[in-house]
């Protein structure tokens, strides 16, 4: 009996197998067009409907109700159904299941590592026949407040964006192509305690290797506490990647073309065994190398182990609000190789939108997306309720009443938020961002990864950066 | 007001009578009872088959009249009558993305996003070829298989001694079972924070740390020295020791419920005959218990099976995706862990491979299970 | 148990039978609700029947000991199982600061009694949320016990071709790991076009899920535990399989019914995926709600557990509640009626 079951078992897989082996690939019709402009641009009497997805919760999604509101009173005949989804992961997951089945939204609030995976199935739309160089520019539209819009974006729309977002909007493929426009965004930044630097007569350092010295002589007032703490091993990596392509131009992290994991080199190793003698000096924690809790907790502590500065989010300076107000909190640029050219990363959700049968749901999409990226009030409303920074340079920003009165109270105690805008937007020359591609968030964690490993001592040099570089190329290995 | 009728058991048959074999009770005791059961079927339909005593006198039926009913053409349309809303709704959404899968995993490198961009993948068996030849393929393995073979034992036993105790007391038993019910309504996080809370040694200084964990504290007030379990540096046997902890914790309330759902049903007609014969506890749980729940308890070991070699969530739930200790990223993972990274980098072909990989090993382990099963198991 | 019942019956007649069969349904409840006091009655009455004394004593003793070991073990084996529930309660009080401090604490310093305000300020709708997860809940429990029960039933108790092969093959759907079949799934119902509207999604929300091969099982190896004699009984008799299987062995086998509802039900509690998946605004479920950002702030990451786990056992404890007393109910049903195996 036994032997039959096995049998009859066996020989239905068999056939499973050999049958739908055979079967074509089955998904190949779902792939929509490529936009091309309608004969008379965009149509404001048929009403379109339009999706959008994000991870907006409370607050945030009042800011975005009402700017829609107010985008719908000028196109009337646009309906934005707006759906917070979860996370990011889950925006992530829930779009690429929703290609699969080809009732994808027509805009996702997403991070450029998600953008690229999107667009292994071509789903993107392009965004490049709505720039200000496009055949299309002329190309106006009448709103119902009786104002003509261009549909594209002028070149005065684009020259307000912060420089380092705009080009990450063209991460993509050979760079020919952009496929988001920036939303908000947060850098690092470093936290100190100010009352420590002003008692002991320390400066706030500006390059690594002052902080080298900052770190020793903390090191001698305070031996059993850690001098600094950096929530990020793989912001680390990566910003001092991108601050040693300053002085050489060459690129030392990714790449999205060719060999896409360029990381294991000289210069990378040197930086990550430098600063693992940092580490076996007691100079810095990380967030995974201190039990997973937020160096903020360590910043902020009043009691216990301490550090005196910390790296990490411009969107986390709420929490780094020390217990009980014991000290003041001083926000300053993280430390540079070069400070004539300084680099800071930037991270957080930008837009994109997909592909559509329908030119005008993308046409309404454009139109939205253009709205909430370059509209001022609505930028600065978003910043001062997430703590995210706003994608405009700052002398746009302040001609706004609400975001120039923040910015003028900024300071370390009950306005750390604006403080960390402020420190934000005063350094946003030196934002920039990495390659997007499939992979790219792998070899981000990888980098990370391999950071911890070397610094707790799990692992050789070697042996960390072989397996990180393994761990890339089996996951999305390069071309 | 039983022991009478409860008697013979155990003086006339020393050895428990439930461990008799199957064929016996059908053959025997066919005609006797049942009948009564069903006709004055109201609330207490199913009344004891001893307390419908009229029964011997009805006509003991022949073999041949038994064969007539057994092979009656319509009973073998009704089986798959009762079956098909099942086979419908499994078909559709269960045997269509196994056999989906099973395409998959024969074409190189398959992601359905690149297949509706227009690409298109090499058939073969390149994938299962991939999978066997990713550095940490033996680990994931190894890991997913001692998990397994440890874990479902220990927590079957446990959860079996603590049936048997909750069903052998009487003052405050109801408390006893709502307590054993709470864990459901304990969310993953809860667990995962307190598991962290337990075994992890806080501080940036680990010679002196800020606190050493609630489970070396313990250790250490027992003479004992402090274990780095879960930190930075600490060892695979000490990872491994954490996990098991925790996926045996996992494992019990579900277990305990099934268990103990198995022994309300059992006749405590037994239990007291066997005390009025002097039988010991050992004795009564070796002879009756596990006889009477083997069904539940071989449901509990090929479940368990089948569940320990998915593992994964409780690897999560204590390092993180890293799935290892800070500095040992992947020295956990397990198969289905593997499975997850290959779904999350897109490559579904790679990730049915493994699926299936896995699902070969699953099914010959439960095959085995099965077979032991069938030999001790008494229904 | 053969040997038994022919023993009985060779004893009795029908009468003595039938009054004891009415003694049994009387005392049934009482001995259930006092049996240690039955059990250590009868078995004073039996010593002293035979007269030993000191040996009674003795047993006594001996009795008395397991019992104190029994509670030791269970109380142990309870705070073990209860700890991350505890840790639950106590960390839906705490601030967000306490909870991520360094050290953890084991009693809050402070109780933040607004965590459990927060469910209901927030922007969660959770009356709504509720409801569907009910209304889902419900639905796809009874149809689900349903469909198990007429399965577990085939493999128990009706004879087919091919019923192991197809038994093991049910097995086996369990073995690969469903993640992998969320996408098709995805593409399968939106091909049907359940994505279109609210039936719609409600049904999908409930059908894919309906079978669960796992609760087959588990009801199929209780069915085989209830005498095949009853069975073929019914059947010289003309009794329907419907109706046997409705009068006899959903009764005998309420105790695995009442663990499978509880499982399925607060599978459908708990269920995230999918319902995000699918549901995305017409038909949200408490979890979607839960264990969706609401909780996170957007710009850091950071989640409040606090008010998090205050939310989730504001949900589920009442449901739990609804459970036990529901089960204590059924179980009474039980005893009253039980014999099995």
């Amino acid at each position: 009996m036994r032997k039959k079951i096995g049998v009859a078992i066996m020989a239905g897989i068999m056939t499973c197998l050999t049958a739908f082996s055979v079967v074509a690939t089955g998904c190949g019709g779902k792939q929509k067009p490529d936009f091309v402009m309608p004969d008379g641009g965009f149509d404001t009497n048929n009403s379109v409907t339009i999706s959008f997805y994000h991870t907006m919760n409370q607050d945030l999604r009042g800011v975005l109700d009402s700017a829609i509101e107010k985008f719908t009173e000028m196109y009337p005949n646009i309906t934005v159904e707006h759906k917070q989804i979860g996370d990011y992961d889950d925006v992530r997951d829930q779009i690429i299941s929703e290609i699969n089945a080809g009732n994808q939204p027509n805009i996702a609030y997403c991070y450029p590592d998600h953008v690229a995976a999107f667009n292994t199935s071509k789903a993107v739309q392009s965004l490049n026949a709505f720039l200000p160089d496009s055949e299309y520019k002329d190309m106006k539209v009448t709103r119902a407040d009786g104002m003509e819009e261009y549909i594209c974006l002028t070149e005065e729309e684009q020259k307000n964006f912060i420089d380092g977002y705009w080009e990450e909007g063209w991460q993509f493929d050979d760079g020919s192509t952009m496929y988001t426009l920036p939303f908000s965004k947060s850098i690092e930044v470093l936290y100190y305690n100010v009352d420590f630097f002003r008692d002991n007569g320390l400066e706030v350092p500006t390059t690594w290797d002052e902080m080298e010295e900052v770190c020793a002589r903390i090191k001698q007032i305070a031996p059993d506490d850690f001098v600094f703490g950096y929530d990020s091993e793989a912001n680390w990596f990566i910003t001092m990647c991108e601050q040693m392509k300053v002085s050489t131009g060459k690129e030392y992290y990714t790449s999205s073309t060719g060999t896409k994991y360029l990381f294991d080199n000289e210069k990378t190793r040197e930086f990550v065994q430098r600063f693992k003698g940092w580490y076996d000096n007691g100079y810095f924690t990380t967030r995974a190398l201190y039990s997973n809790k937020y160096t903020s907790t360590l910043f902020t502590a009043a009691s216990g182990e301490k550090c005196y500065m910390c790296i990490g989010s411009s969107a986390g300076a709420k929490n780094q609000v020390p217990t009980g107000n014991t000290f003041e909190v001083g926000i300053k640029p993280i430390p540079q190789l070069d400070p004539a050219h300084p680099k800071v990363i930037s991270q957080g959700p930008s837009v994109c939108i997909f592909k559509n049968e329908d030119p005008q749901k993308v046409l309404a999409s454009w139109l939205l997306v253009k709205y909430l990226t370059t509209n001022i009030p609505f930028q600065a409303q978003f910043a001062t309720t997430s703590g995210y920074v706003p994608v405009l340079k700052q002398d746009v920003m302040l001609t706004n009443a609400t975001y120039a009165d923040l910015l003028s109270k900024a300071d370390g105690g009950d306005h750390i938020a604006a403080l960390s805008q402020k420190v934000c937007m005063g350094q946003t020359a030196a934002y920039y961002t990495s390659p997007a591609f499939p992979g790219s968030s792998k070899a981000r964690d990888e980098v990370g990864l391999l950071m911890q490993a070397v610094f707790s001592g799990s692992k050789s040099l070697d042996a960390a950066f072989e397996d990180a570089i393994d761990e890339c190329e089996y996951a999305y290995p390069s071309d | 007001m039983s022991e009478e009728k409860t008697d013979p058991i155990l003086t006339e048959q020393e050895e428990a009578p439930v461990l008799a074999e199957e064929p016996a009770i059908g053959e025997a005791a066919l005609p006797v009872e049942g009948e009564q059961a069903v006709l004055s079927a109201e609330g207490e339909a199913a009344l004891p088959a001893e307390e419908n005593g009229e029964n011997n006198q009805k006509p003991v039926l022949s073999p041949q009249e038994k064969k007539i009913i057994w092979k009656d053409r319509f009973n073998r349309y009704k089986a798959w009558l009762y079956l098909l809303p099942a086979l419908i709704i499994l078909a559709v959404f269960t045997v269509w993305p196994i056999i989906n899968t099973v395409r998959m995993s024969f074409l190189k490198d398959y992601d359905a996003l690149k297949a509706i961009g227009g690409a298109s993948f090499t058939v073969g068996f390149d994938n299962f070829v991939n999978v066997a030849h990713y550095r940490r393929f033996l680990t994931c393995l190894t890991n997913t298989m001692l998990l397994t073979v440890i874990t479902v034992p220990v927590s079957t036993m446990l959860a079996l001694l603590i049936a048997v105790a909750l069903n052998s007391i009487k003052f405050i038993r109801r408390t006893m079972q709502t307590i054993f019910f709470l864990p459901y309504v304990t969310n993953a996080i809860a667990i995962g924070m307190v598991f962290m809370a337990m075994f992890s040694v806080i501080g940036g200084n680990p010679s002196q740390p800020l606190s050493i964990g609630i489970i070396n504290t313990i250790i250490e007030a027992f003479g004992g020295k402090a274990v780095n379990w879960v930190n930075a540096g600490s060892s695979k046997v000490a990872n491994m020791a954490v996990l098991i902890i925790y996926i045996v914790w996992n494992a019990l309330p579900f277990k305990i419920l099934v268990l103990l759902g198995g022994l309300q049903g059992v006749n405590k007609q037994y239990y007291e005959a066997a005390k009025v014969d002097g039988a010991s506890r050992f004795r009564i749980f070796w002879r009756i218990t596990v006889p009477m729940l083997s069904p539940m308890i071989a449901y509990v070991v090929i479940t368990g099976f089948i569940g320990g070699f998915k593992e994964y969530s409780s690897i999560v739930g204590i390092f993180g995706e890293s799935m290892g200790p800070v500095g040992a990223d992947g020295r956990m993972n397990t198969m289905v862990g593997f499975i997850y990274d290959a779904i999350e980098s897109g490559n579904q072909g790679r990730a049915s491979a493994a699926a299936l990989i896995l699902f070969v090993i699953i099914f010959a382990v439960t095959m085995i299970n099965m077979y032991v099963s069938k030999k001790r198991v008494h229904y | 148990m053969t040997d038994f019942h022919e023993n009985n019956e060779n004893e009795m007649t029908a009468v003595q039978q039938e009054t004891l069969q009415e003694e049994a349904v009387q005392a049934a409840p009482v001995r259930q609700e006092s049996e240690n006091k039955a059990e250590l009655d009868s078995a004073e009455n039996l010593m002293k029947e035979k007269d030993i004394k000191t040996v009674s004593r003795k047993q006594t003793a001996m009795k008395v000991l397991v019992q104190i070991g029994l509670y030791v073990f269970l109380g142990i084996m309870a705070l073990i199982v209860l700890f991350p529930f505890y840790w639950m309660l106590i960390s839906s009080v705490k601030t967000l600061d306490e909870y991520n401090a360094v050290v953890p604490t084991l009693w809050p310093q402070q109780f933040k009694w607004e965590n459990y305000a927060a469910a209901f300020t927030g922007d969660l709708d959770l009356g709504t949320l509720l409801l569907n997860t009910i209304l889902v809940g419900v639905v796809s429990t009874l149809l689900s016990l349903i469909i198990t029960v007429l399965s577990a039933y085939a493999f128990a108790r009706l004879e087919f071709r091919g019923k192991n092969a197809l038994f093991a093959a049910l097995l086996a759907t369990m073995m690969i790991p469903g993640e992998l079949f969320t996408i098709t799934n995805y593409v399968t119902v939106a091909e049907f076009g359940w994505l279109s509207n609210w039936a719609g999604i409600f049904t999908t929300l409930v059908v894919p899920f309906l079978v669960s091969v796992f609760y087959i099982y588990l009801l199929r190896q209780n069915f085989m535990q209830i005498p095949n004699e009853l069975y073929l009984a019914a059947k010289v008799d003309g009794t329907s399989d419907l109706k046997y299987l409705w009068r006899v062995m959903v009764p005998l086998a309420a105790p695995t019914l009442v663990s499978i509802t509880i499982l399925k039900m607060m599978g459908a509690w708990n269920s995230y995926i999918w319902p995000r998946l699918v549901a995305k605004g017409t038909i949200d479920l408490v979890t979607v709600g839960l264990r969706g950002a609401a909780f996170t702030d957007l710009a850091t990451g950071l989640t409040d557990f606090p008010a998090q786990m205050a939310a989730v056992l504001l949900v589920t404890l009442p449901l739990l509640l609804v459970f036990l007393f529901f089960r204590k109910y059924i179980m009474r049903g039980v005893s009253r009626s039980g014999i099995k195996g």
